[in-house]
């Protein structure tokens, strides 16, 4: 064995083909040493077939560990996942020994919440399917395993209540990760692309969550979520718009609380798509909107600047958006001094020089915090993108293209589908039948 | 169809239809009123007054700034197209809330005003308007001193941010043009005047038909007025009772009215319900009888409104809209010649039903 290996393999010190010998018998063994715990190995392998207390065929062909091998073409696949590989009288047997690293439970950072379950996924599969699994200990469960990346050969795994998932949904998900023909894959983001399969979304159709508490309630709703090895983000198909705007704790408080937090959300997104393209459209075409005080004093504080408004809000929109993705890129020791400068110094400056009026960076402020308010984060960053069209709109159409520009987007949003079921649904329950037995097929 | 050419087509697309209306709000000029008087110029009828706001960031009382400008002209829109040509920034009527029409041109005729008043586009429906005395042009020149910003005095003495008080009424622009065209509905507008040199003085109504001033109301009238037309609550009303003076604060205040017909004779029935509560009484009263104060009251109260309708009556105007009841419930093409003989003989009857609350005091 150890001779083909030698021959697969491009030259590599990493790369261990070993024979041992004890009183009986003599056995090749092989590994990819970085990849293998070498404890393991010690402990399951060398040990007892060095000590012989047992004789160490009948072990290989008792506990189930070791798995007999009887293609020759998976042994590549199966040392590059940090199996080793065992010839012991002329059979090949595999034993699972490889070593994962990955940060230990990680706590919820990118959703977190306040009052509710605070350990996030792992990059570990078996953690978050542990983790899962003790959130939704039913038999209906589901996990499929497949294979994604020609190079890469990431397992993913795809989770599912056999009995409440969406049938249809289901064979087209299996369909699409069957298919999909890529070389390397790495994150969740890059699989919901490809999920998705239209390069040009403007929308997040897929939900990606690291939150094992917003997977099991999916689950429960007969949803799929789908698992990346090496990947503490999930993936939950097919999801509504509404899904992207609902917090995990909004099950957990009181009820006229998360009402209200519901409504301000909702808000939010709106100011924060509107108030720019508003700000043009109301400054420049139809300044009687505003009340007589703001009006003056709006056109007091104007008045220095010698831009006319459109150009006044692209400063300041890209002086915060940069400021936004600076922060989020550096360091975090770094990124506080990055804040700190853009938004005091910055702001303050711009509207002493005259550069912008004192309500444009209101505006900005406004719409800089109220799309954080958005719970899910793949969506506040399609937001974010959502008011330059309009602002392009404001500058020639006044209230009536913002208006128009509303229609489109809420048009688009009704015309959106995520793998087959309506994106923009507020009624209706995703969930089929329920209580009957062996609805889906198990491949 | 290529993308390159889409998008150039969507780009020529938007140039067309651009830039007819972009003005920034720094490069308009705010008419925060306008008054209209008659010159006495024959050729040149119109004086236009404009008060424009001059803006600035700071806002404290008397700091506000005001621009004003004078022209006599033909009409009323040339005027103002004329004016354009004296200011450095675009003429904007969007915050123009106020129009003040001086008393010689309301006692000729209003109506080309008003037309122009409703066709032109920027010019808010929710304005109000006013009689100016003596004229327009010198109301506008007065400068209150509290005043915050430009024209707010004005704005603030009419809407019901400010002060309400129950002598001024509220005309808006869109109410006023219904009432000039509505048959059986007569328009009416608040006079203003100015005492020194710092405020207006708004307590004084004019009563109008469809061309001209037909009658002013003194202030205790025209009280009465909004009382009756308007249930204006946050009002006042005088009595007397045993020789002893009474003022009564009005808490809350119904009225309706009635078209009837007894022994051939027409009669406009109106019920008043009111609910006051005492400001100036004598000191016994808390332990007095209310009943026969309420009973004195009341006729007083009735003899004062009767006195009012039969003057408005007598001007041969119908502010309040008994005209319009008519042609509501009565059918046919005849109903509005009907009522033009009618009105003039109508009877008056007041039922007011005045209801103590209490004297305004704890024991």
């Amino acid at each position: 064995m150890n001779e083909r290996l030698r021959l697969l393999f491009a030259e590599a010190v990493d790369i261990k083909l070993e024979v041992l010998h004890n009183s009986e018998l003599t056995i090749e063994i092989a590994y990819i040493a970085p990849l293998c715990e070498e404890n393991k190995i010690n402990d399951f392998i060398i040990v007892p077939f060095t000590k012989d207390f047992y004789p160490f065929e009948s072990q290989l062909s008792t506990n189930p560990d070791y798995r007999k091998v009887d293609d020759v073409a998976k042994w590549q696949e199966l040392m590059l996942r940090g199996n080793v590989l065992i010839e012991a009288a002329g059979i090949i047997y595999s034993f699972d020994a490889s070593r994962i690293i990955s940060i230990e439970n990680p706590q919820t950072q990118v959703e977190s919440a306040i009052q509710g379950p605070q350990l996030a996924l792992s990059e570990d599969v078996n953690i978050s399917l542990n983790l899962i699994r003790s959130m939704y200990p039913s038999p209906d469960l589901s996990v499929e395993e497949h294979t994604i990346g020609s190079l890469s050969k990431t397992p993913v795994f795809a989770l599912f209540d056999q009995r409440r998932v969406d049938p249809t949904v289901l064979d087209s998900v299996r369909t699409k990760l069957t298919t999909i023909n890529v070389e390397m894959l790495h994150a969740a983001g890059e699989l919901e692309k490809l999920l998705v399969g239209k390069r040009k979304h403007l929308f997040p159709t897929i939900l990606i969550t690291e939150r094992p508490d917003r997977i099991s309630k999916a689950i429960a709703k007969g949803k799929i979520v789908i698992l990346l090895k090496g990947n503490m983000f999930a993936i939950i198909l097919p999801a509504t718009f509404f899904d992207f705007m609902h917090a995990v704790e909004d099950d957990y408080d009181a009820y006229w609380m998360t009402r209200f937090l519901i409504f301000l959300r909702y808000t939010s997104i709106v100011l924060t798509i509107t108030l720019p393209a508003l700000y043009i459209s109301v400054v420049s075409y139809n300044p009687e909107l505003f009340r007589v005080q703001l009006a003056f004093s709006i056109a007091g504080s104007r008045s220095a600047v010698p831009y006319p408004s459109f150009i006044e809000v692209f400063i300041m929109l890209f002086m915060i958006e940069t400021l936004i993705e600076a922060s989020i890129r550096l360091p975090r020791y770094i990124g506080s001094t990055a804040t700190t400068v853009g938004g005091l110094i910055l702001g303050q400056a711009a509207q002493q020089a005259g550069l912008v009026s004192s309500i444009m960076i209101i505006v900005t402020s406004v719409v800089a915090i109220s799309n954080f308010v958005i719970p899910v984060n793949s969506l506040s960053f399609a937001v974010r993108f959502l008011k330059y069209p309009l602002i392009g709109i404001a500058i020639f159409f006044g209230i009536t293209g913002v208006s128009v520009g509303m229609f489109v987007y809420i048009v688009y949003l009704c015309n959106l589908r995520s793998f087959g079921k309506p994106y923009m649904r507020i009624f209706g329950k995703l969930r089929p039948l329920e209580g009957d037995i062996g609805q889906v097929k198990i491949k | 169809m290529n993308l390159s050419i889409r998008v150039t087509l969507t780009m020529l697309a938007v140039c067309l239809l651009g830039g007819c209306g972009f003005k920034d709000i720094d490069k308009r000029f705010f008419v925060v009123a306008l008054g209209i008087d008659h010159s006495e110029n024959e050729k040149k009828p119109y004086r236009l007054t404009l008060q424009l706001a001059v803006p600035s960031p700071k806002i404290e009382p008397g700091a506000s700034k005001t621009q004003i400008e004078t022209i006599d002209s033909e009409s009323i829109a040339e005027g103002v197209r004329m004016l354009k040509a004296y200011v450095d920034k675009e003429l904007d009527f969007g915050h123009c809330k106020v129009f003040l029409i001086g008393e010689q041109l309301a006692r000729t005729d209003y109506q080309d005003v008003l037309q122009w008043m409703s066709r032109r586009r920027d010019i808010q429906s929710v304005a109000d308007i006013a009689i100016g005395k003596p004229d327009a042009e010198s109301l506008l020149q007065v400068k209150p001193i509290s005043e915050r910003y430009p024209g707010n005095t004005l704005f603030l003495s009419f809407g019901a941010d400010g002060t309400e008080s129950s002598y001024t009424y509220v005309e808006s622009l869109s109410d006023f043009s219904r009432r000039s065209s509505e048959k059986g509905l007569d328009p009416l507008m608040p006079i203003i005047t100015k005492d020194s040199k710092e405020s207006f003085i708004i307590n004084r109504t004019a009563l109008l038909n469809k061309k001209r001033v037909k009658l002013v109301l003194s202030s205790s009238e025209s009280q009465l007025y909004n009382q009756l037309a308007k249930d204006f609550t946050k009002s006042s009303m005088h009595g007397m009772f045993e020789g002893m003076d009474l003022v009564v604060a009005i808490t809350s205040i119904h009225s309706n009215f009635r078209l009837s017909k007894q022994n051939d004779e027409d009669i406009v029935t109106m019920n008043v319900k009111m609910k006051v509560i005492f400001e100036e009484a004598p000191k016994g009263l808390y332990n007095d009888q209310w009943g026969p104060v309420e009973q004195q009251l009341n006729k007083e109260y009735s003899k004062s409104c009767v006195a009012l309708l039969k003057k408005i009556q007598k001007a041969n105007v119908d502010p309040i809209g008994f005209g319009l009841r008519y042609r509501a419930t009565h059918p046919g093409n005849s109903a509005w010649k009907e009522w033009k003989s009618i009105y003039p003989n109508v009877k008056f009857k007041v039922n007011a039903n005045i209801r103590i609350e209490g004297t305004g005091l704890i024991k």
